[in-house]
C-alpha cells in the first residue's frame, strides 16, 4: 500500500514538473517551397528559417492569432510595456516561470528567462562581430546603440557596459529608451530577429550559433539536414499557453476558439518540415495525407479552384477536393508588388512634367486586369494604394494606379513631346532616340510578364530592351541606383502602414529606396506620421503621401497576390495569419 | 606500370590547379555577389561591409584565389555562405543518399542495356533490331522531365505502388527498399534508350571485324565467338564510359533528387548555385574534377587490363 502510494505520488510530481501537454505522437508534415538557412534569429531575414525560429524563440510581445485587424498581445511579458508619456521609454514586466529549453550549457539545471536576456538579446542585434543584418531593428531606434557599436572599431561589443538605451532594471524588468517617439516601434518587438536568446548559448555555440536554436519557444530544433528537412519536437520546459482569444466570435474563429478552448498549447508533438520546391511532389504528397497543409501550387490553380466572377480574387474549392474534406482559407497576401523607376535616372527619372508624363504613359500601357488573369490565374487584386489593403491606413476608395488607357498614354505621350519618329517609334523631347531598359531575371515566369510588357510599350511606340541578370546582381545594381525600371515586391514586416511608405522615403535610398525617389513633403509627412497613432490624423497624412506619390508616378502599382492555403480535414485549429509566418501552436491533428 | 601512374598523378597537378583558376574566374563573372542575397531586406553600406569582410570579399582577387589553393589543399573549404554550416559536413551526408541513387541506377543500366544491345546487334537488320531501334529513338525524344513527372503521378499518386517522394534517414536499406526503386525505375526509363544504342554501336562494329569471320569459318561456336571474343573487345568502350561518369554518381541527379526529396549532392549543387554559396560550389567542382582524372586513370589501367595489346605510356 506504501508503495503503490509512492508510486502514485511519484507520478504526479512527475506530472506537475513538465508542463508539456502536446501528444508526441501526433507528427504533422508540412513543406517549405524553399530552403532555410539556418535558426540564429539575428542572423537570418529569409521567411523559412524565421518561421523555425518562431516556433524556437520567443518576443517580448506577439499577435492575437484569430483578432483580424491585427493585434498586438503581451507574449512573455505580464501586460503591454509601460510607455512613457514622451513617448520614448518603454518598461517591460517579464513574467517569471518561463524557462529555455534544455541545453548541455545549462549543466543540467532550469535556465529561467531573465530581463538581462532581453538586454543581451538586443544588444546582440547591433554587435558588429554578429553581423545580423537586422541590427537597423535596434541602432535605427533605441538610443546610443548605433554610436556604441560604431565606436568599437574592431574591438569586441562589451556586453556588461551600461548603455542608457537599454538595461535591466531588476531581474524581471527591462526598460527601453528609444531615439524618437515612434508608433510602429511596438511591432518591430515582435519581430523574430529581436527574440530572446541566452548569452552563455551563444557564447558557447558562437562558431555555429545557426545549428543550435535554444530559446524559450514551444518547440525545439531535434534534426536539421540543411536544405532537406528539418525537425522539432515540443519544448518540455514551456510554459503553460492557452488560446484565450475568440477573435470574431464566428466561423472559422468560433471553431477554433472553442476547440482550443481550456487546452495546453502545443497539441502536436512533433513537426516534420521537408524543403520541397517543386510543386507537383507538393501537391501529391499533400492530396496523399502525406502533407497536412500546403498552399495551391499555381500549376494547380485551375484544377483545384473555381474563381468566383463577382469578386475578383476569391475563389472557391472544386468539387472533387471538397468532396475529400480539404478545407481553403483565402488570404490577400501582407504585400504590394510594383515596377519602379529609377528616378536618378536621365531619361525615367526626375520630376519635370515630361518625365512624369512618361512614367504614367508607361503606366497606362499595361492591361494589369489582363495581366491578374493570364499571369497570376487570377489569384490577385490590383493594388490602388502604397499602403496594401486589410491594413491600418489604408483607404479602400483610393484609386492611385493609372488604369489601362492605351489612347491617353499616347495622347500624354505627344504633349509631353515624345515624337514619333521616321522609324516608328518615339524619341525624347530634345529628339534623341528613346529606348527604356528594364530589369529581368531569366526565370519562365519573368519571361512571360516580359511578353505583357513587350506588348505595352509597343502600344505606345516606344523600344524596350531587358536587361536579364541573377537577381542578386540586378539587386545589387539596384541599390546604387543604376536600373531604369524593376519589377518588386515588399512583404509586410509588422502591419504598420509605414513598413510601405518608407520605401519611398528619401533617406532610405539605396537601403529600401531603390527608386531613389525623393520629396521634402513625403519626407515631412513621413517623419510626422511615426508620431502619431493610429486615427483619422495619420490617416490624412497617409492618404497626402499616396497622392504625392501618384502624382510624381515614381512606380506602376502592381498588384496584391491572394494566399490560397489548404488544409487537410482532419488538421483542427488552423487559421492562416498575415504576418506570423507559422501558425504549429495552435494545430491538432484529428485522424 | 608504376612509372606510367606516377607521371599521370603529376600531371593532375597543373590540370586541378587549371580547373580551379576557371572556377574562380567563372564564378567571380558570372556567380553574382552573394553579399546582397545575404544582406536582408534593408541594406546600408555597413551591413554590406560587414558581410564582405565576413565572407571574405574585401580582399584581393589575388588573395582570394590563394585562399581557394590552401582550402583544396587541406580539403577544408570552410563554412557554407548561406547556412554557416561546414561544407565538409554537409557533402558528407549528401554523398550517401546520392551514390544510393546514381549507383544502383549505373548498375541496373549496365544489367540491362548491355544485353539488349548484345542481343539487337546479333540480330541486327532484323525486326528485333529495327523494333529496338525505333523504340529508343522515340524514348530518346521525350525529356526526362516527362518522365518524372508522369511516372510520379501516375506510379506514386494514382497506383500508389511508391511514395509520392521522401527519404529515411534512420535506415540505408529502409530508404533503398521504400525510396530508392521509383527514381531508380524513372532514371532507367531516360537512361536505358540511348545506351542501347551506344552500346550496340560497339557490338556491331566488332562483329563486322575480320577476326569474327575467321573465329565463324573456323567453326568456332556462336556463343564462344560472341561472349568471349567480341564482347571482350567491345568492353573497351564501355570501360570508358562507365569510367567517366563514375565521377559524377557523385554529384547524384539533380532533377530526381529534387523531385523525390532525396538529399543527395545534385540538389545541394542547385541550391548553392542558387545562393551564390561559392564554399559549396568549389568543393562540389573540385571532388568532382579530382575523381575524373583518378578515374580516367583507373580506366587507363583497366584497358591494359581487359586488352594486353594496349600499351601505356
Amino acid at each position: 500500500m506504501i508503495k503503490k502510494s509512492l508510486l502514485l505520488v511519484a507520478l504526479l510530481v512527475s506530472a506537475a514538473g513538465s508542463l508539456q501537454a502536446a501528444d508526441m505522437n501526433k507528427v504533422l508534415h508540412v513543406a517549405y517551397v524553399a530552403p532555410e538557412n539556418g535558426f540564429d534569429p539575428a542572423k537570418t531575414t529569409d521567411l523559412y528559417s524565421s518561421g523555425i525560429s518562431e516556433n524556437i524563440f520567443d518576443t517580448l510581445v506577439t499577435y492575437d492569432y484569430l483578432a483580424r485587424p491585427l493585434k498586438l498581445v503581451p507574449n512573455v511579458i505580464e501586460a503591454m510595456p509601460e510607455i512613457s508619456a514622451d513617448g520614448k521609454v518603454y518598461t517591460f514586466h517579464l513574467r517569471k516561470g518561463i524557462y529555455f529549453s534544455d541545453d548541455p550549457v545549462f549543466k543540467g539545471k532550469k535556465r529561467e528567462l531573465t530581463a538581462d536576456d532581453v538586454v543581451y538579446s538586443m544588444k546582440r542585434l547591433a554587435d558588429p562581430k554578429v553581423n545580423s543584418p537586422s541590427a537597423y531593428l535596434v541602432t535605427d531606434n533605441i538610443e546610443g546603440l548605433h554610436d556604441y557599436a560604431k565606436s568599437l572599431g574592431g574591438k569586441p561589443f562589451d556586453y556588461d557596459k551600461v548603455l542608457p538605451g537599454v538595461r535591466a532594471l531588476d531581474r524581471y524588468t527591462a526598460q527601453v529608451r528609444i531615439t524618437a517617439p515612434n508608433s510602429s516601434f511596438i511591432y518591430i518587438l515582435g519581430q523574430i530577429h529581436i527574440a530572446m536568446v541566452a548569452r552563455e548559448v551563444m557564447e558557447a555555440y558562437a562558431e555555429n550559433t545557426m545549428a543550435h536554436p535554444v530559446g524559450t519557444g514551444p518547440y525545439m530544433l531535434k534534426e536539421w539536414k540543411p536544405g532537406n528537412k528539418i525537425v522539432l519536437e515540443a519544448n518540455p520546459n514551456f510554459r503553460h499557453f492557452e488560446l484565450t482569444s475568440d477573435g470574431s466570435g464566428q466561423g472559422v474563429d468560433a471553431e477554433i476558439a472553442s476547440y482550443l478552448k481550456g487546452k495546453a498549447l502545443p497539441l502536436v508533438g512533433r513537426i516534420e518540415v521537408s524543403i520541397m520546391e517543386e510543386e507537383q511532389p507538393r501537391w501529391l504528397s499533400f492530396v496523399n495525407q502525406q502533407l497536412d497543409l500546403t498552399s495551391v501550387p499555381f500549376s494547380a490553380v485551375s484544377r483545384v479552384l473555381r474563381p468566383d466572377p463577382a469578386h475578383p480574387g476569391r475563389s472557391k474549392l472544386m468539387a472533387e477536393w471538397e468532396k475529400k474534406g480539404i478545407r481553403l482559407q483565402q488570404e490577400l497576401m501582407p504585400e504590394i508588388t510594383y515596377y519602379y523607376f529609377g528616378m536618378t535616372d536621365p531619361v525615367v527619372g526626375g520630376y519635370t512634367k515630361d518625365r512624369i508624363a512618361l512614367r504614367r504613359a508607361i503606366g497606362m500601357s499595361l492591361d494589369r486586369m489582363r495581366a491578374i488573369r493570364d499571369l497570376r490565374k487570377g489569384q490577385a487584386v490590383p493594388m490602388q494604394n502604397v499602403i496594401p489593403r486589410n491594413f491600418p491606413g489604408n483607404d479602400p476608395n483610393f484609386h492611385g494606379a493609372w488604369e489601362y488607357d492605351p489612347a491617353m498614354a499616347n495622347a500624354l505621350l505627344d504633349e509631353a513631346g515624345y515624337r514619333i519618329g521616321a522609324d516608328g517609334f518615339r524619341t525624347q523631347p530634345d529628339g534623341s532616340p528613346l529606348e527604356i531598359e528594364m530589369a529581368t531575371s531569366p526565370t519562365a515566369v519573368d519571361r512571360q510578364w516580359n511578353e505583357a510588357w513587350q506588348e505595352a510599350f509597343d502600344k505606345i511606340r516606344i523600344r524596350l530592351r531587358f536587361k536579364v541578370a541573377k537577381w542578386n546582381e540586378l539587386y545589387k545594381a539596384s541599390t546604387e541606383g543604376k536600373l531604369q525600371l524593376w519589377g518588386s515586391a515588399w512583404t509586410a514586416d509588422y502591419p504598420g502602414a509605414d513598413n510601405f511608405l518608407q520605401l519611398l522615403y528619401g533617406p532610405n535610398s539605396g537601403q529600401t529606396n531603390h527608386t531613389f525617389f525623393k520629396n521634402d513633403e513625403y519626407d515631412e509627412l513621413f517623419r510626422k506620421s511615426l508620431l502619431l497613432p493610429d486615427g483619422p490624423e495619420r490617416n490624412a497624412i497617409y492618404d497626402r503621401m499616396n497622392r504625392i506619390v501618384v502624382g510624381l508616378s515614381p512606380w506602376i502599382f502592381g498588384d496584391v497576390r491572394v494566399g490560397n492555403y489548404l488544409s487537410n480535414p482532419y488538421v483542427r485549429g488552423y487559421k492562416q495569419h498575415p504576418i506570423l509566418i507559422t501558425t504549429w501552436r495552435y494545430l491538432d491533428l484529428q485522424k | 606500370m608504376l612509372a606510367y601512374i606516377l607521371r599521370r598523378l603529376w600531371q593532375m597537378v597543373p590540370t586541378l590547379l587549371g580547373v580551379m583558376l576557371l572556377v574562380f574566374i567563372v564564378f567571380n563573372w558570372v556567380g553574382g555577389d552573394p553579399s546582397y542575397i545575404l544582406a536582408g531586406k534593408r541594406l546600408s553600406p555597413e551591413t554590406l561591409a560587414n558581410i564582405r569582410t565576413h565572407l571574405g570579399l574585401d580582399k584581393s582577387m589575388p588573395e582570394q584565389f590563394l585562399l581557394f589553393v590552401q582550402q583544396v589543399l587541406h580539403f577544408d573549404f570552410g563554412p557554407s555562405w548561406s547556412t554557416q554550416q561546414p561544407v565538409g559536413g554537409i557533402l558528407a551526408a549528401r554523398v550517401g543518399p546520392s551514390l544510393m541513387l546514381t549507383g544502383s541506377l549505373l548498375v541496373v543500366e549496365l544489367l540491362t542495356a548491355l544485353p539488349i544491345a548484345i542481343l539487337v546487334a546479333y540480330y541486327r537488320g532484323k525486326l528485333v533490331d529495327r523494333a529496338v531501334t525505333i523504340a529508343c529513338t522515340v524514348a530518346m525524344s521525350i525529356s526526362s522531365l516527362v518522365y518524372i513527372i508522369v511516372g510520379q503521378y501516375v506510379l506514386a499518386y494514382k497506383a500508389g505502388w511508391f511514395p509520392v517522394q521522401g527519404w529515411d534517414d534512420d535506415s540505408i536499406l529502409g530508404a533503398w527498399l521504400f525510396y530508392i526503386p521509383l527514381p531508380l525505375l524513372l532514371g532507367l526509363a531516360v537512361s536505358l534508350a540511348p545506351s542501347v544504342r551506344f552500346y550496340r554501336s560497339f557490338v556491331v562494329e566488332e562483329l563486322n571485324q575480320d577476326y569474327v569471320r575467321t573465329a565463324r569459318a573456323k567453326g568456332l561456336s556462336e556463343r564462344v565467338m560472341l561472349f568471349k571474343h567480341v564482347l571482350r573487345n567491345a568492353l573497351i568502350p564501355v570501360v570508358t564510359a562507365v569510367t567517366s561518369s563514375l565521377p559524377f554518381l557523385v554529384l547524384g541527379s539533380m532533377l530526381l533528387e529534387r523531385f523525390f526529396g532525396i538529399p543527395g549532392m545534385g540538389n545541394e549543387l542547385l541550391l548553392a548555385v542558387d545562393k551564390s554559396d561559392f564554399p559549396v560550389i568549389k568543393a562540389i567542382t573540385i571532388t568532382i574534377a579530382i575523381s575524373t582524372m583518378v578515374f580516367n586513370l583507373l580506366a587507363d589501367v583497366l584497358y591494359k587490363w581487359i586488352d594486353p595489346r594496349v600499351e601505356l605510356k
